[in-house]
């Protein structure tokens, strides 16, 4: 056994909301009568439960999977949080197919719930912060993404007008995307982008992420028992990896550069995918600046000239690479434990995009970032590949 | 558009919680406004922020400290228009990474400096802000004299 002999057999997902009218635990509830109602399982043949440690209404419980686990009535041999903060989600089908490779489960429901906006439990982070940029104030992702931001400008320059145009595409994908928030469902424009007002300068407003609340989930189980259960259509995860502190044992590291180097190559490796074969591209955005670094990480072109591959390449759901066909984090809004664009591009793959579908669902591309680090870009970078059974 | 810079001198610091032991002899140095560093014998390199082991042989005996000039270059830098709580309404304020002489970044609070003149690669000099506690906060400061 191993990834490839894996299967994503379905998906689900709530609409994104500003705040939620319900509890975590009825958006999960929804979310596995739905995986159950889509593949026929019941839930005693769920077996495994895998959920996202990025969630602010659990995040300060040690024993949130555990607890969700008696909540939905789920009885599993494997039973996991994932702490690798934005890469959880892409993380959680990796370990998913893991425990089901190595016998521990056969299926599992991968679960990315969170209401932070409505029920935020607080967190108590034990890193660098408390001693190295609390005392200055540094806010938290859009400050490091600030310096991030800066930084890749001194080096090889920032067009504006590319971020507002990945501003643009995204948004215009969102507002195609009805499970997208609708409150960010309204058309923008370039200028909009340049005139949004500034919060770490460079960072504009249009840059960032903004908090939702929403769940997403998935059911993995292997090839043979998705084909015995009778389940047509379904995602094979062809590679993946994760590279957590790249060069932490160096002292001075290029902000431009992050671990998306190392797992980009190995999941495409792993995947036997050339980086030019990828049909569309779902890469984690927290900020537009991420979109650019990642687009040179992963090869699409050369460090430095991510600013002229967004000017020049059609990213839209019908352009020669989609990119984000569900409006991405920053236009669909930051829910579910950031695993809006693993969802899309399970969605996309198995034909059912509606008006944004792509039209060569031959593979997809996700990524994952996550945390940050003192100034550097992110803590972990994720990659991962899939392909339709079909 | 001319942006006058907050020093956020007046912003109360505020530990919660106490400093991590294995950064103390930082702390204690700042009591006399010197800034050392740690510095790993075997590798011959800096690392900062301050850690448990150096960072290059994860060997908790290579790490001795440094007393270094406070002197660098700025690396990267941004501008804070929305604060973390405490720096509510002192924004707009300037935060930068800071390339030390050693060949380490270092994040701190920019004072004395208006915004036209904040560039990527100014030369800088370490500011000490006093604490209640007696030990001080470095952060950095145009350096006029440099070459």
């Amino acid at each position: 056994m191993s990834l490839r002999d894996n299967a994503i057999v379905a998906y689900a997902e709530t609409k994104v909301m500003k705040k939620s009218d319900r509890d975590v635990w009825v958006l999960m509830g929804e979310i596995l009568e739905s995986l159950l109602d889509k593949t026929g399982f019941e839930s005693k043949e769920i077996d495994g439960l895998v959920m996202s440690g990025l969630t602010g209404t659990g995040g300060a419980s040690m024993f949130w999977a555990q607890s969700t686990a008696d909540m939905l009535g789920l009885e599993v041999g494997f039973c996991e949080q994932v702490h690798t903060g934005g890469c959880s989600a892409a993380g959680a089908v990796a370990r998913a197919a893991a425990a089901i490779d190595a016998g521990m489960c056969e299926v599992a429901v991968c679960m990315f719930a969170d209401t932070h906006v409505r029920e935020h439990n607080g967190r108590n982070d034990r890193n660098y912060r408390r001693d190295w940029t609390d005392p200055y104030g540094l806010l938290g992702p859009p400050g490091a993404f600030g310096l991030l931001q800066r930084g890749y400008d001194a080096k090889y320059g920032v067009d504006l007008r590319a971020l507002g145009k990945l501003a643009v595409t995204q948004r215009n994908h969102a507002i195609m995307n009805e499970n997208a928030c609708e409150e960010l469902r309204v058309p923008i424009t370039i200028e909009d982008y340049l005139n949004s007002r500034m919060i770490a300068d460079p960072i504009r407003l249009l840059d960032c992420v903004m908090l939702a609340d929403g769940a997403a989930g998935l059911i993995l189980t292997s090839q043979k028992r998705a084909k015995e259960k009778g389940i047509k259509k379904y995602v094979i995860p062809l590679g993946y990896a994760e590279r957590t502190n790249f060069l932490g044992g160096e002292g001075l590291v290029d902000v431009t550069r992050s671990g998306h180097e190392v797992a980009a190559k190995k999941a495409l490796a792993t995947a036997g995918w050339n980086i030019k074969d990828v049909r569309s591209f779902h890469p984690y955005d927290d900020f537009l600046i991420a979109l650019v670094i990642q687009l040179e990480a992963f090869g699409f072109c050369k460090p430095g000239e991510g600013m002229a591959f967004v000017r020049d390449t059609d990213l839209s759901y019908k352009g020669t690479l989609p990119l984000n066909t569900g409006g991405g984090q920053i236009s669909a809004g930051q829910a579910a434990c950031s695993s809006h664009n693993l969802i899309e591009a399970v969605r996309q793959l198995m034909g059912e995009a509606g008006q944004r579908q792509v039209k060569d669902t031959t593979n997809a591309l996700v990524t994952g970032i996550g945390w940050i680090n003192y100034g550097r870009n992110w803590g972990t970078s994720a990659a991962l590949c899939l392909v339709p059974n079909q | 558009m001319a942006v006058t810079l907050n020093d956020t001198l007046t912003v109360k610091r505020e530990f919660k919680t106490p400093h991590y032991d294995f950064g103390m002899p930082y702390w204690e140095a700042t009591r006399q406004k010197k800034l050392v560093i740690q510095y790993c014998k075997t590798a011959k390199k800096f690392q900062h922020f301050p850690r448990p082991v150096s960072i290059y042989t994860g060997r908790r005996r290579d790490i001795e400290w440094r007393e270094v000039s406070g002197k660098g270059k700025v690396f990267s830098y941004t501008i804070a228009h929305r604060g973390t709580p405490p720096f509510h309404g002192a924004e707009p304020y300037a935060i930068a990474s800071v390339t030390l002489d050693e060949g380490v970044n270092v994040i701190a609070g920019m004072v004395h400096c208006k915004a036209e003149d904040l560039k990527v690669g100014m030369k800088v000099k370490a500011y000490w802000h006093p604490l209640d506690s007696g030990e001080h906060l470095l952060m950095w400061q145009p350096d006029k004299d440099a070459k």
